[in-house]
């Protein structure tokens, strides 16, 4: 098992990469547009034009960049409370990805790369958050914190 | 010992914890999501797009299923379903220019051939758009639909819904289209473009296919600069 730190380090990259992907969704939807696809097809226009681009008037990509900036921050808070925030997060994050592509595949029929990424990116926290919550949960506050540099 | 059986028994309530929790807000936003939004199982009760679809279509000849100047040698074909939300997408956002730019001048047709792959709805209304080309408003009727489209096989597809787009589509004889709707002739035809469409490789719609003299080219996808690429390939 990767130390605690390396872990902490992994998500909080992995939370700003979310943030990226999920601003850029945000920003080309934001427009009246859509992201453009980096392969072609038009599937990232077909699904920010669907309905569930929006979650109670709320832009999807908008409650992304939420999601992954709840993962950052509880990667750089040391102790239980980081670890089953970043557990929390990612868990709801996965799952909700996963709805997410069940629409994409089978009800608008299309699918948005950047919305894959975004779940591939997901999933990523996710098993780095479980890592952290199952290895180190109840083991007490992190004696080597991040900005410490020491492993664990 | 005792100290890292008390961490194991906090480990098991705080992940157990977490994950109950997970899935209760999973579950939350899942059924926002099904609930928020335009309801796309029932029609609009006052059809969209009938400007814009007039003013992109007017002025341009339109045979049956066949829309430009037939003159040209080269034709865009599409293998489409009314209830797919794709074929929407490309209607709305793909068709307009390619319109503009190649049908409008004369340099192709479009062509729009049904392939009901979607559901039982696709079918009736499949035929209520061939009926309308009976009366030279194939692609009125068509694009109207796509404007207007509901949830795959969610029940809207209903004679009420079929007979506003007709009407909107400025069929002129709707009791004429009526009685066409319901001819048999259609089913030898659909029949076809669903063969064609497979003996052609396409697996789902749109399906673009564009023929010319230089020969023809089943795309793989169906953006404009791809259809535009093939009509260059078999001009």
């Amino acid at each position: 098992m990767p130390s605690e730190r390396n872990l902490r380090i992994a998500a909080a990259v992995l939370g700003l990469a979310g943030i990226a992907v999920a601003t850029y969704i945000a920003i080309a939807e934001g427009g009246g547009g859509s992201p453009k696809c980096l392969v072609g097809g038009g599937g990232c226009e077909t699904v920010a034009e669907s309905k569930y681009a929006e979650l109670a008037g709320i832009n999807v990509a908008v409650i992304g960049i939420a999601g992954y900036a709840i993962l950052l921050a509880s990667a750089l808070v040391p102790g239980d409370v980081g670890r089953f925030a970043g557990f929390v997060t990612a868990l709801i994050g996965v799952g909700f990805s996963l709805y997410l592509t069940y629409l994409e595949l089978f009800v608008i029929d299309a699918i948005c790369q950047w919305c894959v990424m975004s779940a591939v990116l997901m999933a990523l926290s996710l098993a780095v958050a479980a890592g952290r919550a199952f290895a180190y949960t109840g083991t007490g506050l992190e004696t080597t914190p991040l900005q410490s540099g020491h492993g664990r | 010992m005792e100290g890292s059986e008390e961490a194991r028994k906090r480990r098991v309530q705080y992940l157990s914890l977490a994950t109950f929790a997970a899935v209760a807000v999973i579950v939350a936003l899942i059924v926002i999501s099904q609930s928020g939004g335009d309801d796309d199982s029932e029609p609009p009760s006052t059809l969209r797009g009938a400007a814009e679809v007039s003013a992109l279509l007017d002025g341009i000849p339109q045979d049956a299923q066949v829309l430009g100047d037939q003159s040209t040698a080269i034709s865009v074909v599409e293998f489409g379903d009314l209830q797919c939300p794709v074929c929407a997408a490309f209607a709305a956002q793909v068709l307009p220019q390619l319109i503009t730019d190649q049908v409008r001048p004369g340099n192709v047709t479009y062509e729009y051939r049904p392939w009901d792959i979607i559901g039982p709805d696709s079918e009736p209304a499949s035929k209520a758009a061939l009926a309308a080309g009976e009366q030279d408003r194939f692609f009125n009727f068509i694009q109207l639909f796509y404007a207007n489209q509901g949830e795959e096989n969610s029940g809207y597809v209903t004679d009420d819904f079929l007979q506003r787009v007709s009407t909107e589509a400025g069929v002129p004889d709707i009791e004429r289209w009526n009685a066409d709707r319901a001819a048999t002739k259609w089913d030898p035809v659909l029949a076809k473009d669903n063969s064609d469409a497979e003996s052609l490789g396409f697996t789902g719609t749109p399906s673009i296919l564009v023929t010319g003299p230089g020969g023809q080219r089943a795309l793989e996808g169906f953006g404009l600069p791809e259809i535009e690429s093939a009509i260059q390939q078999i001009r």
